[in-house]
């Protein structure tokens, strides 16, 4: 039995369809996240989660209870939103207890509770403190501690992060999973960055103009995508057609339009070199041109040509590659079980 | 390097002296007339050679002064009260549930300037002097003009704080966190914009107290305001006249004060404060 269900939704601003026919399902306790690009109507199904936008048609469900129409107060939900929206009249203390506040708990009670949030958001002796003179990430967490303190029954977290920089959102993304754990608290993450996403995530829908595309756990995301939509969005993968695959060389005994490749998935070797393991039955080989490299950190990236194609072959970035240069004619090695076969979504 | 210095002096010598003079020219009328106030007499003298506070004694034990002062204050205030309660709502409602609505408003709010007060007074002493509202020659027309006079400031003032403080996203918050959302607005909305408020308050007060041409046409023979009793007391004798624009000056200057300090209000000063005092 899942805990919060999303039937059906649809939304429109005006005449332009937001959001559209959208069904979701997710476990007590699960850690779940919208990953999408800009516009895609994450934040619209989020705030119809949390009562702030109404909705054209379907509904939502929290524990077999209907929310469709519920007032947000009502709704027991905890949001923190990418602005932070902390109160700037109130200190932290009073922003933390704002909510047990509102439902006419006793100081002494809230006290205690508050006091609490503070030590797990480790933010003890910034009690006195009013937002503004917080740095953004101390912010966050109070925002944070603020959404947790009411125990809601879903978490909802809008591109919490988006405004930080990246040292700081890598340490505060690993506390709100590791917070999330500890009190086992059902969340819904929004976020457009997909390290984010796979990093931080049970499962994962990715969403595409108010479409949700594909869900699964994060490994099979990354090296499953279903569409050219996830492929591309989800790990720069190459996306080549049937008739541009097999002009590579490529026999293929599929019925798929569309292929994915992963970039990493691809090794690349001297024209001249021969002995090389590469078992013709089960790759692809074929002379590529290298016509741009990119270090990346870690990795190189490497712009290669085929034939006219355009293909992207990442490689660990270690002293063994060195003799590739732009220019160059190489030999690469496509792994046929690597192109996936991608659907055209309707 | 040194003639760099010089060259560097002598341009602040300039702005200094430029500065200096404008001071001069704008206090010099001032000045002249505090000097007048205070003088028993000023005939062809550079300077008085004696000096009297009874001018301020006349004025302040004249009766009229002082109901004059008072007619004014309470038009001011009444004014800005009725203002604030009208408009503060209003625009919140606009700017955060009603978005759409918000060109109309600017619009509205900035037509008061297209029309002079002249203009204005003539057109309203036509329809209110009879029909189902018969106002003019009382308070109350005055107010309705001044309502309309200080609204293009009281719009600024109140849009620019709900702004600042991105009003929509803390009703969100508070909403989600249980509040309703009268609660939330007083609670979240109004700590927040008061200071802003208080600004535009006190200087909507200040202008409805210097407006004279209002008050004049409308109202002016039978509701004597302080610039009207002010126009009155010019014609009869110039030293009592001085002593009343330097008593009005003071008191402007004591709002200006207060409004100088608002404005430096900030949160955070607030806050440092309380927390010295050990918070909560
Ligand atoms: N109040 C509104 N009125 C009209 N259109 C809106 C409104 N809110 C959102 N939209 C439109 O709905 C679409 C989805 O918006 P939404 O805010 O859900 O995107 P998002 O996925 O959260 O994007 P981002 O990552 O930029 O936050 C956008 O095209 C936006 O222009
Ligand atoms: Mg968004």
């Amino acid at each position: 039995m899942s805990y919060v269900k999303i039937e059906g939704v649809s939304k429109y601003f005006g005449s332009t369809k937001v959001l559209n026919n959208i069904s979701l399902s997710i476990e007590e306790g699960e850690f779940i996240t919208l990953l999408g690009p800009s516009g895609c109507g994450k934040s619209t199904l989020l705030r119809a989660i949390a009562g702030l936008n109404d909705l054209s048609s379907g509904d939502i469900y929290v524990g077999d209870k209907k929310i469709t129409h519920l007032p947000s107060k009502d709704r027991e939900v905890g949001m923190v939103f990418q602005s932070y929206a902390l109160f700037p009249n109130l200190n932290v203390f009073q922003n933390i207890a704002f909510g047990l506040k509102m439902e006419k708990m006793d100081k002494e009670q809230y006290t205690v509770k508050v006091e609490e949030m503070v030590e797990l958001i480790d933010l003890k002796g910034k009690e006195n403190m009013y937002p503004g003179q917080l740095s953004g990430g101390q912010q966050q967490r109070v925002a944070l501690a603020r959404a947790l303190i009411k125990k809601p029954k879903i978490l909802l977290l809008d591109e919490p992060l988006s405004a930080l920089d990246a040292q700081i959102r890598r340490t505060l993304r690993n506390e709100i999973r590791l917070i999330q754990r500890k009190l086992n608290m059902t969340t819904i993450f929004v976020t457009h960055d997909q390290e984010e996403a796979l990093t931080i995530s049970d499962r994962i829908f990715v969403m595409n103009h108010g479409d949700i595309e594909q869900e699964g756990g994060p490994r099979s995301i990354y090296t499953s995508p279903e569409t050219e939509f996830v492929a591309r969005f989800i790990g720069n993968y190459n996306v080549l057609k049937k008739s541009e695959l097999e002009t590579t060389g490529a026999r293929l005994v599929s019925e798929n339009e569309l292929f994915a490749i992963r970039p990493e998935a691809i090794s690349i070797f001297p024209l001249a070199k021969e002995g090389h393991n590469m078992d013709e039955t089960i790759n692809i080989i074929c002379e590529a041109e290298v016509v741009m490299s990119t270090v990346l950190g870690n990795v190189m990236r490497f712009d290669m040509d085929v034939k006219g194609i355009g293909i992207t072959v990442d490689a660990l970035n270690e002293s063994k590659i060195h003799w590739i240069k732009n220019g160059m004619t190489v030999q690469i090695a496509i792994p046929i079980e690597e192109c996936k076969g991608l659907r055209i979504p309707s | 390097m040194s003639h760099d210095t010089t060259k560097k002096t002598k341009g602040l010598f300039w702005h200094q002296a430029v500065i200096a003079l404008l001071l001069i020219y704008l206090f010099l009328p001032v000045m002249a007339t505090l000097l007048l106030s205070l003088a028993k007499e000023w005939q062809s003298e550079l300077v008085p050679h004696h000096y009297t506070l009874q001018w301020y004694v006349e004025i302040f034990t004249d009766v009229r002064f002082i109901s004059a002062m008072g007619r004014s204050v309470l038009v001011s205030a009444i004014t800005v009260i009725i203002s604030l309660m009208i408009m503060v709502p209003a625009i919140f409602v606009i700017a955060v549930y009603l978005p759409k609505w918000e060109k109309l408003l600017q619009i509205a709010v900035l037509l008061p300037f297209a029309f002079p007060p002249v203009v204005t007074a003539i057109g309203l002493i036509k329809i209110y002097s009879s029909g189902p509202i018969a106002i003019s020659g009382t308070i109350w027309i005055l107010v309705g003009a001044y309502f309309i006079l200080i609204l293009p400031f009281s719009y600024q003032s109140i849009r620019n704080s709900l702004r600042t403080i991105h009003a929509k996203d803390l009703m969100e918050a508070a909403e989600i966190l249980g509040a309703g959302k009268i609660t939330a607005f007083v609670q979240v909305i109004l700590p927040n914009i008061l200071p802003g408020i208080l600004i535009s308050s006190l200087l909507s007060f200040s202008l409805i107290f210097g407006e004279f041409v209002y008050a004049n046409l409308l109202v002016g023979g039978s509701f004597e305001t302080i610039q009207i009793y002010l126009f009155n007391k010019m014609r009869t004798g110039g030293q009592t006249a001085s002593a009343v624009v330097i008593t009005y000056f003071i008191l402007i200057f004591i709002i200006s004060g207060f409004i100088i300090k608002l404005g430096r209000w900030k949160p955070k000063e607030y806050v440092a404060s309380t927390i010295a005092k050990g918070g909560e």
